[in-house]
């Protein structure tokens, strides 16, 4: 083949032979000025992925019968990340002998967060929320992990209309959302109907959030009342609210989802276009409860404890004062990602967001998983 | 013991195919990894009822069970081949470039390809087999090389490589014109250059025309549990074999004795593990501006680093779709879409956000039907930026941003393609230079390493290998690497400069 560019005989074959004398060359002609290693994209991915930074309790303001609004500030007076309305954050803390994570969706807005303030709202429900509400006066501090999860509103994948459903808590994220719809940093319609059973058991004012594309609509189960509905969420009531541009996110009890999905499916409603935040994994019933040994390696240390079989292993590691990684507690995030060196266990399958390379080499996440038998587990350690 | 022979800095690629040579070997070795999954970019995650491939399209170098490929031997000797299932694909690549107004799908195998080609332009076939032939004797030149330790003999290479001797100092673009074949063709053999990311001018032929050649001749495959498959793949073969990694461990410092030599590194919460030698899979940048003490780095280094180029920032856009690929109309694995086949126009407007011109798209479910529950489809859309735009990206506008950006890949693609996608999303993950940053660490949130620039391509950097390294006890292997970008290139390279570690404790008699 006459494969050159050039007539000249050996030129071709010169200039490549000259090739590593010419990068070394260019390299001697480079100047020595400090590297760059972080960039904007690096800045930014920092700002907006910070892992877990110190916070404080600002202020704590009752706002129902059996909720509570916490204010945090970041430890050094800075902004907190942005993020996208309808995240949760991982508070984190010790509580007694146990170390403790716990999620909890953010109410107040990205801007708010640049300006330096996150809002959550705690439920009185466990051990956790009973210690924030009872034990943690302002000035306490606190591991505050970034924002995650998915349960926002995607322009190019929801329509431009969310019918907001919540029930108890649930309505937290949509707060956010609210919220954010009002200062410009989300941009969709939302209509949220929220499911009480009195006027005392709703944590928010409705009145505060109408207007710029917001609608609020409380059904109270147990009471009647002016410019309330009564009763419960049914096809009836939602079909009021759903328009050929409508996508559905829903907050709130199982049960809750269970029964809307049915009366959205009665009206024919694209089960697609139906997303719901997903729930703790907690206790589950067993006929006879059963007491394992777990053994847990965190890189070279080595803990034994006990695993009750109808709790999963983080609830096990944590009352133990074990500081297990964990994120989401229902099984999707991965965060917890563990692998299992030997034993058996059971994970519910609508609990079971584990890549199949993961079931294939028998990894599993600590928050949705529960012993069958003694275990030998090697986890992530956590590092703040 | 917090004592190893070797402590690997991050479990991508690079770190575990280096982690394995190691413990092969009987040494015993510690891998660092600051996330708390191992394989870097090769790994998977799950939305809803999909699983979607973080960053593989396709892999070169496995072969078949019955003809292993170059990559695949590599894993038979490391102990992971068995471990791993791979599906076979079944054609190379869907191009359409809207300029010369291509649309057509390339087939794997060099008869087929050559055959496929003549349909583009009549001398197609003849111009195929005649460049593969070429390609044969680039890669033979490169095994002679290989087995001879860089010391060829003169005669042998005169006689036997003459092509790989002459077209040594070429771009890609002076390669191909100097061949002289149609535009149809050339343009065709073009259709890979994303998968290296440096335009036609600055890409080395030599590099370039090994890379096509192993795609066309040897096929590619996927691994059927994602690229998380080969990721814990290697991490169960480093568990039997002793050796230990560590998660949520990020490495903040390497440390070096008096004699500038390695002897350890600390962790991010303070923890400090010894060790004479550190194979650090992570980019240079990082290391010799941060990871070592800067009087443990000679100016040199300094001056190398900044020479090269950060390559491509990657962007992609993973979609779980609630329809089949069938009921879509989609038919193909591979997509190339581009504006243009003249890849230094198309490099030239990936520079700026707002210009995503050129995707690699990839449709799960045309490769391996099951990747999905039945009734949905996986689509993932990838580009580049072959500049650092979004730097200045500010965070107010960053989640609009990019979802404008993949509104436009997603609009480009269905267009191309005739489909419509957009209506039946159910899931979508948007991954930015920033998401890229976030995870492993890269400078820009560059997803390929260092630009295969004309002076710093695939040849060069295997020739200087020695001269690359400057610090005693430390070896940087993995994407950044010898052998430049892609899955096939950094695992081995890992491999390799595990392979040089252990030529430097023969040395030192350890």
């Amino acid at each position: 083949m006459a494969f050159k560019r050039s007539n000249i005989p050996g030129e071709d074959i010169r200039l490549a032979m000259e090739m590593t004398a010419k990068r070394r060359q260019l390299i001697d002609e480079t100047p020595a000025t400090p590297l760059v290693y972080e960039y904007g994209v690096n800045r930014l991915a920092k700002a907006l992925h910070p892992g877990f930074v110190k916070a404080v309790i600002a202020d704590k303001t009752p706002c129902s019968a059996d909720c509570v609004k916490i204010t945090l500030k970041a430890e050094d007076g800075g902004e907190f990340p942005y993020f996208r309305a309808g995240q949760f954050v991982t508070l984190s803390c010790k509580a007694g002998e146990s170390f403790l994570n716990r999620p909890y969706s953010v109410i107040s807005s990205p801007g708010e967060a640049l300006a330096g303030k996150l809002e959550i709202m705690v439920q009185r429900k466990g051990i956790f929320s009973t210690f924030i509400i009872d034990e943690a006066p302002a000035g306490t501090e606190l591991w505050l992990g970034e924002p995650s999860g998915d349960f926002h509103h995607d322009d190019i994948r929801d329509k431009g209309h969310i019918l907001a459903v919540a029930g108890g808590s649930g309505v937290t994220p949509f707060l956010s959302m609210m919220k954010a719809i009002r200062e410009g940093s989300e941009d969709f319609r939302m209509t949220l109907v929220y499911g009480a059973r009195t006027r005392d058991h709703i944590p928010f004012d409705p009145d505060a959030f109408r207007g710029d594309g917001v609608d609020v609509v409380v059904v109270l189960s147990e009471e009647e009342a002016d410019g309330y509905r009564s009763g419960f969420i049914t096809a009836d009531l939602l079909k009021e609210y759903i328009d050929d541009d409508t996508s559905v996110f829903m907050c709130g009890p199982d049960a809750m989802y269970r029964f809307v999905r049915g009366e959205l499916e009665g009206l024919g409603f694209d089960p697609t276009r139906i997303r719901q935040e997903r729930n703790s994994v907690g206790d589950r019933k067993v006929d006879e409860i059963k007491v394992f040994r777990l053994t847990v390696h965190i890189r070279d240390a080595v803990y034994e404890l006990d695993a009750p079989n109808n709790e999963t292993l983080i609830t096990a590691l944590e009352r133990a004062g074990i500081p297990a990684v964990v994120r989401c507690r229902n099984g999707s995030c991965g965060f917890c990602h563990s692998r299992v060196i030997n034993g058996e266990y059971f994970i519910d399958t609508k609990d079971d967001f584990r890549r199949s390379a993961d079931k294939k080499f028998n990894y599993i996440h600590p928050c949705s998983t529960y012993p069958e038998s003694d275990m030998e587990i090697d986890i992530p350690i956590m590092n703040p | 013991m917090d004592k190893y022979d070797v402590i690997v800095i991050g479990a991508g690629n690079g770190g575990l195919g280096a982690a394995c040579r190691i413990l092969n070997a009987g040494k015993t070795c510690l891998v660092c990894e600051k996330h708390n999954i191992p394989g870097g970019f090769a790994t998977s995650f799950v939305r809803g009822r999909f699983e979607f491939e973080a960053s593989l399209h396709e892999f070169n170098g496995i072969g078949t069970d019955e003809e292993p490929g170059s990559t695949r031997k590599v894993f038979e000797e490391l102990g992971i081949a068995d471990k791993i299932e791979w599906i076979q694909l079944k054609d190379a690549y869907h191009l359409i470039s809207e300029e010369e107004g291509y649309d057509y799908v390339m087939p794997f195998g060099a008869e087929a390809f050559a055959k496929a080609s003549g349909e583009l332009h009549p001398d197609g076939e003849k111009c195929i087999k005649e460049f593969l032939a070429l390609c044969r004797q680039i890669r033979e030149a490169m095994a002679y090389l290989s087995e001879t330790k860089g010391k060829p003999d003169p005669k042998v290479m005169m006689e036997r490589f003459p092509d790989y001797l002459a077209c040594g100092s070429y771009s890609v673009n002076e390669g191909f014109e100097t061949l002289g074949y149609p535009k149809e063709i050339v343009d065709n053999l073009n259709a890979y250059w994303c998968y290296l990311g440096a335009d036609g001018n600055n890409m080395t032929f030599l590099h370039y025309a090994n890379m096509i050649n192993s795609y066309i001749t040897g096929g590619a495959a996927i691994p059927k549990h994602r690229s998380h498959e080969i990721s814990l793949a290697c991490e169960e073969r480093i568990h039997e074999l002793g050796g230990d990694i560590w998660f949520n461990s990020e490495v903040v410092k390497i440390l070096t004795d008096e004699e500038g030599h390695v002897c350890g590194v600390r962790l991010k919460d303070g923890r400090e593990v010894e060790s004479r030698h550190v194979i650090a899979d992570c980019s240079p940048h990082l290391v010799y501006g941060k990871l070592l003490d800067s009087k443990a780095v000679p100016e040199r280094a300094i001056k190398l680093t900044n020479f090269r180029k950060l390559a491509g920032k990657g962007f992609t856009v993973f979609l779980g779709i609630s329809k089949s690929a069938e009921e879509l109309g989609i038919k193909d694995h591979n997509y190339f879409i581009y504006d243009t086949s003249d890849s230094v126009k198309q490099y030239e407007s990936m520079k700026t956000i707002g210009n995503t011109a050129a995707q690699a798209t990839v449709c799960l479910n045309n490769a391996y039907p099951e990747c999905s529950p039945e009734g949905t489809c996986i689509i993932y859309m990838t580009t580049l930026f072959t500049d650092d735009a979004w730097s200045s990206v500010k965070k107010e506008d960053y989640f609009k941003t990019k979802n404008k950006v993949a509104a436009d890949m997603i609009a480009r693609f269905e267009r191309a393609t005739g489909s419509n996608i957009h209506d039946y999303i159910e899931e979508i993950a948007i991954a930015t230079p920033e998401t890229y940053a976030r995870y492993c660490g890269h400078p820009q949130g560059t997803i390929y390493g260092y630009e295969s620039q004309y002076y710093d391509g695939l040849m060069n950097r295997i020739q200087m290998v020695e001269e690359d390294r400057f610090v005693p006890g430390l070896r940087i292997g993995g994407g950044y690497g010898e052998r430049l970008l892609g899955y096939p290139s950094s695992f081995k390279s890992g491999v390799n400069e595990a392979s040089r570690t252990l030529r430097d404790m023969e040395k030192e008699g350890r």
